[in-house]
């Protein structure tokens, strides 16, 4: 139980804002294009907030640096 | 204690915390009523939203207004001054602050030691938790610091990981913190808009603002001491929209003053501040009123 625990919490530490971008950021873009887009593709917005994540992710902030 | 044999005889830290004791008895049922009440109006936000009975933006704009007064009824209770001590009172402090901050997400576990561990290292760079929002040299700073997130706390728990009862609590507000996260994404699932302009987006102001006027005017560019830590400010708005954190120096010399109490408290104190040279002590008007709380 420890050891999976560990494993969550450093799976948690080192790809949570991956996991944020594709699920939070994907669901209210795409909520967004359902109320603007006539053909709106699903999976372009969910590919979209994962790549907002593993930018995040990279840079190791969603704001700007200062 | 800094420089105590200068300070007259009734101007003694006993007789100073005489008259803060004086003033740390009073139950806090404001705090009760705003924090229980702010978090009730937000939850019945949802479905008033979701059924169309209020508009979306209107409900963001409630919740925002929900968010900013969520964390100080939690902060009373940190400090136990619900329970007072009393035992079989304590629930109302892990009620309270457990039920308000859901606001804002914030595990009350995790903000009460590391918020105990702010009081005994105020402005220390390396122990103080809040030092990244306090030293911040602009607004947008603050703003950056507060969205560091789990990050900032991987940093606290490595420096106090030797304090077992720090990181007890520490632990267990990490897993009520994960719990938030997996509600929150399981609800912008489901409600993606009111997910993110209910809760997500006004808990983002309500930290902006918790951290702007908690940390951020109290402690920016204070030294680090008892009397030094924390410093009076002023600042355009009628006090009773920061909070009344321009009074945030006495709450740091004595936490257990209660809130609503702290404008009596500091008017009672003025002496002793001005005797142990407080800056901006002699500015303290005679009457604490709306604004300008101090005269500078």
């Amino acid at each position: 139980m420890d050891k999976f625990n560990e494993i969550l919490t450093n799976h948690i530490s080192n790809w949570n804002m991956v996991w944020f971008g594709l699920i939070f950021w994907g669901s209210v873009i795409n909520a967004i294009a359902e109320l603007y887009l006539v053909n709106n593709n699903s999976i372009f917005c969910y590919l979209f907030g994962f790549l907002l994540g593993v930018v995040a992710k990279i840079r190791g902030t969603w704001l700007w640096k200062i | 204690m800094e420089d105590i044999k200068n300070i007259p005889e009734e101007f003694s830290f006993e007789k100073e915390k005489e008259i803060a004791r004086s003033f740390s008895k009073r139950f806090q049922w404001e705090m009760i009523l705003i924090g229980v009440g702010q978090a009730t109006v937000w939850l019945s936000l949802w479905p008033l939203v979701i059924n169309g009975y209020i508009s979306l933006f209107f409900g963001s704009l409630i919740a925002t207004i929900c968010a900013c007064f969520a964390y100080l009824p939690s902060h009373e209770a940190q400090h136990g001054n619900y329970s007072r001590g009393n035992p079989k009172r304590r629930w109302i402090d892990s009620f309270v602050s457990h039920f308000t901050l859901i606001t804002i997400m914030f595990p009350h576990d995790l903000m009460r030691c590391t918020h105990m561990k702010h009081h005994a290292y105020t402005n220390n760079p390396e122990k103080d938790p809040d030092y990244d929002t306090a030293s911040a040299k602009s607004l947008w700073e603050v703003i950056t610091a507060t969205q560091v997130g789990i990050k900032k706390y991987e940093s606290i728990a490595e420096i106090f990981k030797n304090d077992n009862v720090f990181m007890k609590s520490f632990n267990k507000g990490v897993i009520i913190g994960m719990m938030y996260r997996v509600i929150l994404l399981t609800l912008v699932v489901l409600f993606p808009l009111e997910t993110l302009l209910l809760w997500w987006l006004p808990s983002k102001f309500g930290i902006i603002y918790l951290s702007t006027f908690f940390s951020w005017y109290p402690h920016y560019q204070a030294d680090i001491g008892r009397y030094k830590d924390t410093k009076f400010w002023s600042h355009w708005m009628p006090r009773y929209l920061n909070h009344s954190m321009q009074l945030h120096f006495v709450h740091h010399l004595h936490p257990g003053i209660g809130h609503y109490d702290e404008p009596k408290a500091i008017e009672a104190l003025k002496p002793f501040l001005i005797a142990r040279e407080v800056p901006g002590a002699e500015d303290i008007p005679e009457r604490v009123k709306y604004n300008p709380l101090i005269k500078r």
